[in-house]
């Protein structure tokens, strides 16, 4: 099998990764044996390979064994240290996460509320019942949910929405003049 | 009589990194340590391939061993230890670089290291010079590869791995590993030919 010098060059990285099949891989060693273009192809290809590995290995030998086993250890005793993730959870200062969580679960326990209310009020108050209207506020974020359930055309309505009305402050009415 | 005084001979056996492992699941510390002695040259050369910046690149290395030992339970023996470990490596820096994208600024310090490793095993003055220059050209055509291509050049370059173990630890085809390297070597050559 004879091989030209643009296949051969094409080839040369799979083969001195020894990733080319027996036969294949034999033509080409003959082949860059007797051609001095693909020799210094294959010195070339050969030489970034040493770089890259030579450079790594100084930068690397540069890291001192007790310091760098010290930074693992003491990740790993901090870890033991730690307090599970639900205390950690509970620990103030993470808000965010717990709004994530107070949102869909404000609407699930109110639609649970409503849903056992409609369902026992047969049992306590017969067919005659009330309207329902309620305004929850979530985890103190500024989030308020409103629920309405109107009983003749059996209507519910929930809606989320931001009380701004906390922050802001009260509106002056202009006092009109009454000299005129 | 100096036959009759025999020498005694003591024969240290490294353990396996299996049984390291065995004594790592039962909560031996020590047995953790050594594992991380055998192969933290290896995690830093690869997380300085990928990220460069050394300060980073510790952070990076030591937190990838703290991960293997707490996830020490998951990893089922399906491969090799070091496989086990660079997967963790490489989806550390590739996360780390999507976090924060810093300039190359560690370029001269990097250099500044290096040369003083050269000074230190006692190269030829002329030869540090050049490497110096040639070293420039390195840093600064790997920061021109994505994170991806880093990582697969340097397993083949450092660690000297099949493309098939490469394709393992970052998750993709052995084509794909191909092309990967085929790619990040072409752009590594034609950055430092003048120096190769």
């Amino acid at each position: 099998m004879t091989m030209d010098c643009e296949r051969v060059i094409e080839a040369l990285p799979a083969w001195l990764d020894g990733e080319v099949g027996a036969g294949e891989s034999e033509a080409i060693r003959v082949h860059v044996e007797s051609c001095p273009a693909c020799r210094a192809a294959r010195l070339r290809w050969e030489r970034v390979d040493e770089s890259v590995k030579a450079v790594l290995k100084a930068r690397a030998s540069g890291v001192s064994w007790p310091w760098f086993w010290s930074g693992v250890e003491r990740r790993i005793r901090e870890e033991s240290h730690r307090p599970g993730r639900f205390w950690s959870w509970l620990r103030p200062g993470n808000f965010s996460r717990r709004l994530a969580w107070a949102v869909p679960l404000t609407v699930v326990c109110v639609l649970a509320i409503l849903l056992a209310e409609q369902y026992f009020s047969r049992w306590w108050r017969g067919p005659n019942r009330g309207n329902l209207a309620a305004v929850e506020s979530i985890d103190g974020h500024g989030f308020d949910l409103g629920l309405f359930r109107e009983d003749e055309t059996n209507t519910t309505l929930i809606w989320l929405f931001l009380d701004e009305e906390e922050d802001e402050p009260a509106s002056e009415v202009p006092v009109a003049d009454t000299t005129l | 009589m100096n036959s009759s005084v025999k020498k005694e001979q003591k024969v240290v056996v490294e353990p396996s990194d299996q049984e390291l492992l065995r004594r790592c699941r039962a909560g031996d510390l020590e047995a953790f340590q050594e594992l991380v002695a055998r192969y933290y040259q290896r995690v830093l050369m690869l997380v300085l391939g990928i990220v460069h910046h050394r300060e980073d690149a510790m952070e990076i290395a030591q937190e990838v061993f703290y991960k293997a030992y707490s996830r020490m339970r998951q990893f089922r023996g399906g491969s090799t230890f070091y496989t086990w470990l660079y997967r963790i490596a490489v989806n550390q820096c590739i996360d780390f670089r999507r976090r924060r994208k810093r300039e190359p600024a560690g370029l001269g310090e990097a250099v500044d290291e290096v040369l003083e490793y050269h000074a230190e095993h006692g190269s030829n003055p002329s030869d540090v010079i050049e490497n110096a220059e040639l070293m420039k050209r390195l840093f600064l055509a790997l920061e021109s590869l994505t994170p991806e291509h880093k990582a697969v050049i340097v397993l083949r370059a450092v660690e000297g791995l099949s493309y098939k173990e490469i394709g393992s630890i970052v998750g993709c085809s052995e084509g794909t590993v191909m092309s990967r390297l085929h790619y990040a070597r072409k752009k590594l050559q034609e950055k430092l030919a003048p120096y190769l």
